[in-house]
């Protein structure tokens, strides 16, 4: 992928399941039944945008590194519901980042929220046994 | 109008954790983040970390529960994060946040996890409203 040329992913339909939210909830210790705001973090892991992630990292022979989340709701997610969410991949080269911006709406068009993942890209030698940890790793290798 | 909040006004603080390595296990099965990082001792070991680390978006997450028991009547609208630093396995966590801005519709915190480190490993912001300025379900 071209840093100066962002890629399009979807737009993807993804359910809010209850169950799975239930317990995302638990895990960060809420209990008010309500779906959490961060819980579309478990989308990051479909398929459709890891394989992505991974190949760009593959090619690369970097590791992606957590840097930053942002969530930004107009409405909130209803457990049980699809939405459609649209992500855009984009790179900058200094530092190295990859950047995923979600856009997700309800399933006719209505905007619900946005999402930012902004993922620093770490050499892979810096993750290799015995090596020092790097600097990047102040963020979470995700 | 009233301000919702008082700047300055700190929020009380809370604390998660320590988690233990079934924590950290169950928190990547429901999340799909399946990074052996934050599981693996010897991974962890290897790049120099005494213990895994903590996910970063386990802790983010955290500040949504603090927030509502702060204040219920208020809906967050924004939330994000820096994770700054690794914060580890077996680390007791403190949440902590102070109102940075406030008008009569919204409030503007700056939010800060620490583990045993003087630096956050998480630095923070939310927006919240009134609920019945939303989000809307």
């Amino acid at each position: 992928m071209q840093t100066d040329a962002p890629l399009a992913i979807g737009p993807l339909r993804l359910t809010v399941d209850p169950v799975r939210a239930m317990a995302y909830a638990r895990e960060i210790g809420a209990d008010d039944g309500r779906v959490p705001l961060a819980y579309p973090a478990v989308w990051l892991s479909e398929p459709a945008l890891s394989k992505v992630v991974s190949d760009v990292c593959e090619t690369l022979a970097v590791v992606p590194v957590h840097e930053s989340q942002a969530f930004a709701y107009e409405r909130s997610l209803t457990a049980g519901e699809s939405y459609d969410v649209t992500v855009t991949l984009r790179r900058e080269e200094t530092p190295p980042r990859l950047i995923a911006d979600a856009l997700i709406t309800t399933t006719d068009g209505a905007p619900v929220g946005r999402i930012e993942t902004m993922l620093r890209l770490v050499p892979r030698a810096a993750f290799e046994k015995g090596a020092e940890a790097p600097e990047s790793t102040t963020g979470e290798a995700s | 109008m009233s301000a919702l909040a008082a700047v300055g006004d700190k929020l009380p603080e809370t604390i998660i954790g320590p988690f233990d390595a079934p924590a950290l296990a169950r928190y990547a099965e429901v999340s799909g983040d399946a990074n052996p990082l934050h599981l693996d001792d010897a991974l962890a070991a290897g790049v120099g970390f005494a213990a895994p680390p903590v996910h970063g978006m386990k802790m983010l997450a955290a500040f949504e529960p603090m927030l509502a028991n702060w204040r219920s009547d208020l809906a967050i609208v924004n939330l994000s994060g820096k994770f700054v630093q690794p914060i580890l396995r077996g680390e007791k966590i403190t949440l902590s946040g102070r109102v940075l801005r406030a008008s009569d519709t919204e409030v503007f915190v700056r939010l800060f996890a620490h583990g045993s480190a003087r630096l956050p490993g998480v630095i923070g912001e939310a927006t919240l409203r009134p609920r019945s300025a939303g989000p809307e379900a």
